[in-house]
């Protein structure tokens, strides 16, 4: 998966190494990207940022589920 | 040591040449150019540069220009244009005999990179090929477009390649390519990823330099613009394999697709490709190791640098005599005004 090669530098810029490209991540991506290297299921993820935003699982879940397409659709993960 | 070097133009459409030449400052140049409006003869680069004869007029025509061109002492000559190259090839060991060195693969060598035989030889490197079919008529490119679908790559032997959506646009690239560079041509599936390249060098037994990267912005005709160093190990594992599986000796440029599991080769350029110069400035300095290995110096590998640099090209403009021009316009050859 090469979201686990993606690097994140203090200005929430990713970027892979191997292959040169690079991308720009808001906080709460960057703080999903390092819940799913730590191997954290969609809901975990979900339910995480829904306790620390004060919304909705539900709400979240969507979201999530969105982002995840996201990373898909650039590769990123399979 | 007096070294004469080929393909000066700097335009949107760089040739290797001036990167070749930047690397190699401490050097006397001599520019060989086939066009007096190539921007390179104008940079201050060379002492000297000669206008050449094509090298679709064979080999005495190209013979006779050389030993014109050797009375300036000439000791070597880094060939960097793809149509030039078969003729370099062919012939360097009568090219050695005139005292000019080169650095060059063998015919044998040369031809199993070749566009058209890709599929077997990507087999032996263990990498993917996107499936490709010679076409040398307009009904060759149905049948392709028939077995490989839309979009599709069509591309020229030497030069040029585009996409095309439709079959409209499909005759138009074939004709676009083959009314300027000939046939045959080849239709080729397209494969979504990441292209990634590697320039490298080989001893004809191994990689003995190289440096990956990843174009960040292009031409309009795919050429890079801006580009950013990578190291991707399945590139550089397939560079060194190439080097090593035939024993190419010389400059190459491994053009390569990435999924991001896979690589899929897409062409092997045998001569340095216009970015040489980047790798020069992340210390891995090409051209002079192959002027090293011509001197038959030994040549410590070069196979680490720096990733995340980034390459950037730029405008840049000058005002020289329009004597020069005209001077080689009709006596072919001028004095240049080595500025670097």
């Amino acid at each position: 998966m090469l979201l686990h090669e993606l690097i994140i530098d203090e200005n929430n810029m990713g970027f892979i190494p191997s292959l040169g490209t690079s991308y720009q991540l808001n906080t709460t991506a960057r703080e999903i990207i390092n819940l799913i290297k730590q191997n954290k299921s969609k809901d975990e993820i979900a339910k995480i940022i829904a306790e620390e935003k004060g919304a909705t699982f539900r709400d979240v879940y969507i979201d999530v589920e969105d982002f995840f397409q996201k990373l898909k659709i650039y590769g990123l993960i399979q | 040591m007096k070294i004469a070097l080929s393909g000066l133009n700097n335009t949107d459409n760089p040739a290797p040449g001036i990167g070749v030449a930047k690397s190699l400052k401490g050097f006397d140049l001599i520019g060989l150019s086939y066009d007096v409006n190539e921007p390179g003869i104008y940079q201050g680069l060379f002492e000297k540069v000669y206008l050449m004869p094509y090298p679709t007029l064979g080999y005495e025509e190209f013979k006779n220009r050389i030993l014109e061109i050797k009375k300036d002492n000439i000791d070597a000559i880094i060939p960097n244009l793809d149509a030039e190259l078969p003729l370099y090839i062919k012939y360097q060991d009568e090219i050695e005999k005139l005292g000019i060195k080169t650095y060059l693969p063998s015919l044998k060598c040369f031809e199993m990179r070749d566009k058209s035989k890709l599929a077997k030889f990507s087999e032996k490197l263990g990498v993917k090929h996107p499936k490709t079919l010679e076409i040398t008529s307009i009904d060759d490119l149905i049948k392709a477009t028939k077995e490989l679908g839309f979009p599709i790559m069509v591309k020229g032997n030497y030069y040029k390649a585009y996409k095309a959506n439709n079959l409209d646009e499909a005759i138009e690239c074939y004709y676009k390519i083959s009314n300027e560079w000939g046939f045959p041509l080849l239709a080729q599936e397209v494969i979504s990823g990441i292209e990634i390249n590697y320039v490298g060098l080989g001893d004809g037994e191994k990689l003995v330099g190289g440096v990956g990267m990843k174009k960040l912005t292009t031409t309009e005709l795919g050429k890079v613009w801006s580009a950013v160093s990578i190291k991707n190990e399945a590139l550089f594992q397939a560079s060194k394999k190439f080097v090593e599986t035939i024993g190419w000796r010389g400059a190459f440029e491994f053009e390569a697709m990435s999924d991001g599991k896979d690589i899929y080769l897409i062409e092997i350029n045998p001569r340095f490709p216009a970015w040489v110069y980047f790798a020069t400035s992340l210390g891995v300095n090409l051209p002079q190791m192959m002027v090293d290995l011509m001197n038959s110096k030994e040549v410590k590998p070069a196979l680490d640098y720096p990733d995340e640099k980034m390459y950037v090209r730029y405008v840049e403009e000058t005002t020289v005599d329009f004597k020069d021009f005209m001077q080689l316009l009709s006596k072919k050859e001028i004095q240049g005004e080595k500025n670097v």
